[in-house]
Parts: C-alpha cells; structure tokens; sequence
C-alpha cells in the first residue's frame, strides 16, 4: 500500500529524510517512532502529497506521489498532528463539506455522511457547532471526516495528541477496527504504549533515516523479534535453572531474585516453549511463566538510547 | 468549468461569512454611511443654490447624488476588500484547517475560486444594497441608466482585481495582520502614490507644454498612465467635469485592473500549490 523508497528531503539547517525507505503491506498498522526532528512529519506530509520529496520514490496505493497527487489523495486519508477544524459549521455541515469535496455523489454522499456520524458518535449532535464539543468529540469527528471517502491508507501523524485517556482507547479502538477492515495504517505517536497495544510493527526512524534495533536488525523489513523475555517464578534453589540454561544457545539472565528469574533468549515463542520444558525438566517447580518480546520502551531506549544520552 | 460553479468552496466560504457578527454590522454602517454623504451632497447642491442665487436643476442634483454615492462606495468598498480577501487564506493556516482542503479532491483552482467569489460576493452584496440609494438620483434626473451601469461594472472590476490582490497576499504570507497590511499597502500604492506621480508628471509636462493647457488640451496618455492603476480612474474618466474631461482611458485602465487580477490569481494559485511548505 505504501512504498518508499530512499526518499530525502532536505530544509535549511539539514533537518528532513536522508535516505528513508520503507513498505507497507495492505494487512499492516504500522507505528512510526522517534526522536523529535526524526523526519516522522516530514515522511507523512510527503506522503499526504502536503510536500515534494527533492528525491527518491513514494508511491500511495499504487500512485506515485509527485506523479499524481489526486490519485493519491483519492485513496489516501490524512490526518496531522494539530489538526484545524471549522468551528463555525455545524457537524453535519462540516461533514457535508468534506464529502463534496471529496466529490461524493448521492446517494453514497448521505451514506458515507451518516456512517461518519455514527463511527464519531454524532449522531445526535448533528446541529451542534463544532466549537462546542470537546477536544476528543473533536477528533473523532476530524478521523469520521478523515474516513468519509472510504481511503485505503491512513496516514496519522501524532492523532492522540492532546487527548485525555478515554479519547485516547476509544481512538486505539477505532484504529484496531479500521486495521481489522483492511485500511492499511501508518501512525506516527511518541505514546509509545498505545502503539504496542495496536500495531502490528514498528518503524524507528532518527535523523531521516531508518534506524535498526541492535539486535533485531531486520525489523524494518517486517521480519519479527529475534529475541524474547521470559519471567519465571518458581520454587525451590535457582541454581537448578543454570543447568536448564545451559542447553539453551544464546540465553541470558537478565535479573535474578528468590522465586524469580527474568532470561533473555534469542528466537521466539518455539524457543520459549523449549526454555520452559527444559526448566520443568530440571527438576524446578515452575508457579509462574510468561514470555514476551522486549516491550517497545525497551525497544524504543535499545535503538534511540545512544541519542538520548 | 462546471466544477468552479459547483463549488463547494463557495457554500461553506459564504455560510462561515454570514455567521460572523460584522456580516450585518458592515451593511448597516455602509448604508448609513451612504446615507450620510447623499444627504450631505444634497445639502451642498441645494446650499449652492442659495449662495449664488442661480436656480438649480433637478439633473444637477441627480448627478451630484450620483457621483457622490458611486465614490463614496467605491472608497468604501476598497477599504473593506483586503478585510475580506486577504484574511482568507492565512485564517485557514492559522486555524490550520488548509491541510484539510489541500489533502481533499478540491484542486487549488477550486480552493482559490471558492474564496475569491465569497469576498466578491460580500461586497457585491453591499453594492447591490447601495442600489436604492443610488437610484435617488434617477429620481431628480440627470443621470443615465448606461452611467450606472458603467460605473458598476467599473466598480466591480476594480474591487475583483483588490480581492485577488488579497487572496495572493493571503496566500503568501502566514498570517492575517501581515497580508491585510499588506493588502492595504497595495490599495494604499494604487490610490495614493499613483496620484501623486501623476501630479509630478503633470507639473512636469505642464511646465513644458503651456500652451497646449491653454488651449485646453489634456496631458497625453504617458502622463497619465500612472493613472490607469488608480481605482477611480475608470469613475473620473465618466464624470463631465471640465477638471476630469481629459481623462478619456478608462479602456485602458479596465485592462490593467483586469491583467493585475489576473496576475494576482496566477501566483496566489502558485503560492498555494508550493506553499505547503507554510502548514
């Protein structure tokens, strides 16, 4: 749905993409993650056709970015980090607006207006000024005009921006749903939580470049994690667990207490299963396992930690 | 074509414009100013009867009617024309509603015609309310149905070039106190800098070509060539005044305003497609 190939943009000062590529499967939600200044907006306006790229290849849905614009836009729907709205429509007529400007003729136009208003909630208020809902009404409202023409592609760059908790997972919530209908989703966020509740992978990007994961250098490539975390409490002496870990290549123990073990090892839930049997096997009593991939803070501090520092 | 009048632009720019308070303020205070200089023309005919003990004519009432009401307004009008084309754009970055309209299937052309017929037709909807004021003069006579025509027209002319002049100073600039000044600077050039070249001009030819004044003849074209970007050239020019009578291009002056809306259109379209970079 989207491909990006080697795309750079360049402003004064130097900021901007140097380089960045990257594909976007039709079945994804994908999470754009970085420092600020990263290139995350600059790579989304490209793509919202908002800005040119000065070189490079970005392609919507099929249609090339530079090449035509309206394609684009037709398939694609935009939603930015600070989005304006017109505070003197009323909701109907805002979405009215929108669906004739993205050219939808009757009878698809009321549909697609009273499906909006249902996915934001709308429905009853649709004489109200936009100026007197709430922030969160707002943005549902903003994501309901975002989705009227039916796009293909969701680009949203920083959407929960502002949002109180309760607009933050009815959001999440309207994104899972939208992922699950088959929209392919790019969505840039610094809340970090919300992305590993929804995305399906996660993009790191620093200095408008693509930016790998020690450890997990495929990633951007959609390849999944290479190395799993498995917290285990158990019973009896924890020596028994060094026997275990022996048969296990590339295992490491990352914290150690009475009752609790937290080990690292390379692959994923194959080769947690087989840490887990051969801890049984050892003769532990296990009370407690759980194996997960390192959690994307974790992630997010492995790649961007020398930066940060 | 068809998609320029169906524009939905123009419903959602003239829905927003009505709803603003001063969308009923302005009339009130332009047809009470208009009211004001009429009765004052008026006042002034009539007085002059009185002052010179010679009668005067129904139609020199008329015309003085006329003409008072057409300058008032246009003087008017300019100096509302950048309030409403020149905050058009830069509203729309600085509530950062303009990603909304580039992202949609709305071309910039569509996006441009839509706010340039909203403005037009705020001060079209001034102009027409001044209708009834103007048509006072027919009463007293004096004046020609082809007068008022033309000084609409005229009038209309000028006012779409200021307001396309504004859209592209809205388009330019990031925010709405700097392109209405700018706007404003432009009218202010046109108007005033104008005229004043054109007096030196005239001074200049004058002193050169005295016989030529006596005689009555008016300076040629080059000197009054500053003259033809000056919003009240196109009304001089119509006025049988002995002081006006050389004013005889307003063809020319027609031609400048349109080219100089015309220009005006192509680079704020311009602006909009690469000033993206503004959002």
């Amino acid at each position: 749905m989207i491909e990006v190939e080697e795309l750079r943009k360049t402003y004064r000062g130097g900021r901007g993409l140097h380089g960045f590529s990257f594909r976007l499967e039709s079945n994804e939600l994908v999470g754009l993650v970085g420092p600020n200044g990263a290139g995350k907006t600059t790579l989304i306006k490209i793509l919202a056709t908002l800005i040119p790229a000065n070189s490079g290849k970005a392609r919507v849905g099929g249609h090339d970015v530079s090449a035509d614009p309206r394609a684009v836009r037709a398939v694609a729907g935009y939603l930015p980090d600070i989005a304006g709205i017109y505070q003197d429509l009323r909701v109907r007529e805002l979405l009215e607006f929108f669906a004739d400007a993205f050219r939808l003729k009757e009878p698809k136009r009321s549909a697609a207006i009273q499906i909006a208003l249902e996915l934001s909630g709308l429905q009853d208020r649709t004489d109200e000024y936009v100026e007197h809902l709430s922030l969160g009404w707002k943005q549902r409202l903003l994501l309901a005009k975002t989705l009227l023409h039916e796009p293909k592609v969701l680009l949203l760059d920083e959407p929960a921006t502002g949002l109180d908790p309760l607009a933050r997972i009815s959001l999440r919530e309207q994104l899972k749903r939208l992922h699950s209908e088959g929209v392919a989703i790019l969505i840039s966020s610094h809340i970090l939580s919300d992305l590993e509740d929804m995305c399906t992978r996660i993009l790191f990007i620093a200095d408008g470049k693509n930016v790998s994961e020690p450890g997990a250098p495929a990633l951007s490539a959609g390849i999944p994690e290479t190395r799993i975390q498995c917290e285990i409490g158990f019973q009896g002496p924890s020596e028994l667990a060094n026997q275990a870990l022996e048969n296990i290549p590339g295992a490491r123990v990352l914290e150690r207490k009475e009752g609790f073990l937290l080990i690292e090892i390379p692959g994923g839930a194959a080769e947690a299963s087989s840490l887990l049997r051969a801890i049984v096997n050892s003769g532990m009593v296990v009370e407690h396992f759980d194996a997960r991939g390192p959690g994307l803070e974790e992630r997010y501090r492995r790649a961007f930690g020398e930066r940060l520092s | 074509m068809m998609r320029l009048i169906t524009n939905p632009m123009i419903n959602k720019e003239l829905r927003q414009r009505l709803r603003e308070r001063r969308a009923w303020l302005l009339p009130t205070l332009y047809l009470l100013i208009l009211s004001g200089t009429v009765s004052f023309a008026y006042y002034m005919t009539t007085d002059a009867e009185m002052r010179s003990q010679r009668e005067v004519q129904g139609a020199d009432i008329g015309l003085a009617i006329f003409f008072t009401v057409v300058f008032t307004q246009i003087i008017a009008l300019l100096l509302m024309a950048p309030v409403f084309s020149a905050g058009s754009i830069t509203i729309e970055k600085e509530q950062r509603t303009l990603t909304g309209l580039l992202t949609s299937l709305l071309s910039v052309t569509q996006i441009w015609w839509g706010k340039f017929v909203a403005a037009l037709l705020y001060l079209l909807l001034l102009l027409l309310s001044a209708l009834p004021i103007l048509a006072l003069s027919f009463a007293f006579g004096g004046v020609e149905p082809l007068q008022l025509v033309r000084a609409t027209a005229s009038t209309v002319l000028v006012l779409a070039a200021i307001c396309s002049v504004g859209l592209w100073c809205s388009a330019t600039f990031r925010r709405s106190i700097h392109s209405t000044a700018a706007c404003y600077g432009i009218v202010l050039v046109l108007s005033v800098v104008t005229a004043v070249i054109f007096g030196i001009l005239m001074s200049h030819w004058s002193s050169r070509h005295f016989m030529l004044m006596r005689r009555g003849d008016g300076p040629p074209a080059y000197v009054q060539a500053p003259l033809f970007l000056n919003p009240l050239y196109p009304l001089l020019s119509m006025m049988d005044d002995a002081d006006f009578r050389e004013f005889i291009y307003p063809t020319s002056s027609w031609l400048l305003f349109a080219a100089m809306g015309c220009l005006a259109a192509a680079f704020a379209m311009r602006r909009l497609k690469r000033g993206s970079d503004q959002l």
